[in-house]
């Protein structure tokens, strides 16, 4: 198994993730929204929007799935953060970067994957919103542009939450 | 009706639909892959403003029974469109998004010439797909 890699600009990164203060906060019904579409249209078990720390995973909004975190190291998501596109893996058994992956060797077994990085108009991937699912599939190109408006309307939520932020801070000196 | 829609090129499409999360991702993404426009309206009300404003190369309409009867499911926006004073503009291809849809509804669906009928659950690559079904009628 391929450990997932660390950017060279990860602190940059999770400077701009902090600076988001979306760590750790409730579930909000505007990304809650966007990842239970996302199960739906796409018919897998498990969907979420997740945000990568420096150790750890953080799950947002999730469907299938009552984890709050997961590790870093051995998560698809921290693969999916260092590509520009989207990542898909059809069939996690036949890839070698996940083949003896924890979850996919044990339960919940996981065998398919798509995350489309969360990538903020500054450069940085601050997460995913990604699909699983316990069986093998195949993801053509429309669900890749699916995929891919679901990603960017997320995103320009982030987007509107980090503006206000700046906002207020300049209100508030 | 539907077997003669007149050829017109580049008009967009219009989705009427009140679920904003559907309805924007069905545009952005028709607007990604080239499809072509679609216009997006939240209600009927909208919808009916817009048809005034522009021609459309076709229409998907989502008519929700909400808590009305059965025959009191508003068709008056397919009425509209179809009313329109060109002949061309009152042919467009029509898809209904319903909840179900028994006998007297596709006796309903026929007088009105409708080229398509989705059922719920609403999935953003049906409304794709009917749509890139409606484009390609127009460049035919």
């Amino acid at each position: 198994m391929q450990l997932a890699p660390i950017p060279a600009n990860d602190s940059e990164r999770l400077a701009a993730l902090y600076a988001l203060l979306i760590l750790n906060t409730p579930p909000e019904e505007r990304f809650d929204r966007i990842t239970e579409f996302a199960a739906t249209e796409f018919e897998v078990p498990v969907a979420l929007l997740s945000f990568m720390d420096k150790d750890r995973q953080w799950f947002k909004a999730k469907v299938g799935t009552d984890l709050c975190d997961a590790p870093r190291s051995i998560s698809f998501c921290g693969h999916a953060i260092v590509q520009s596109d989207i990542l898909v893996v059809p069939d996690a058994t036949l890839d070698p970067r996940f083949a003896d992956n924890p979850v996919v060797i044990n339960a919940p077994f996981m065998r398919f994957y798509a995350g489309a990085p969360l990538i903020m108009p500054s450069g940085f991937a601050m997460g995913t919103l990604c699909l699983l699912d316990i069986k093998p599939r195949e993801f053509d190109a429309l669900s890749l542009s699916i995929l891919s408006t679901l990603r960017d309307l997320a995103v320009r939520e982030l987007v509107e939450q980090g503006s206000s932020l700046r906002e207020d801070e300049g209100r508030n000196g | 009706m539907d077997n003669a829609t007149p050829l017109r090129k580049g008009l967009p499409m219009l989705l009427v639909e009140p679920d904003d999360l559907l309805r924007r991702t069905v545009a952005l993404t028709a607007r990604s892959l080239g499809m072509g426009d679609i216009c997006e309206a939240a209600s009927p009300d909208i919808a009916s403003r817009l048809l005034r404003d522009r021609k459309f190369g076709g229409a998907v309409i989502a008519l929700d029974f909400g808590k009305r009867q059965y025959d009191q499911y508003d068709l008056g926006l397919i009425d509209e469109i179809r009313r329109q004073r060109s002949a061309d503009d009152a042919a467009i291809p029509i898809a209904l998004m319903l909840s179900y849809c028994d006998a007297g509804m596709m006796e309903v669906v026929r007088e009105r010439y409708i080229a398509r009928i989705i059922l719920k659950p609403f999935r953003a690559r049906v409304l794709l797909d009917t749509f890139a079904e409606f484009f390609s009628r127009q460049s035919a």
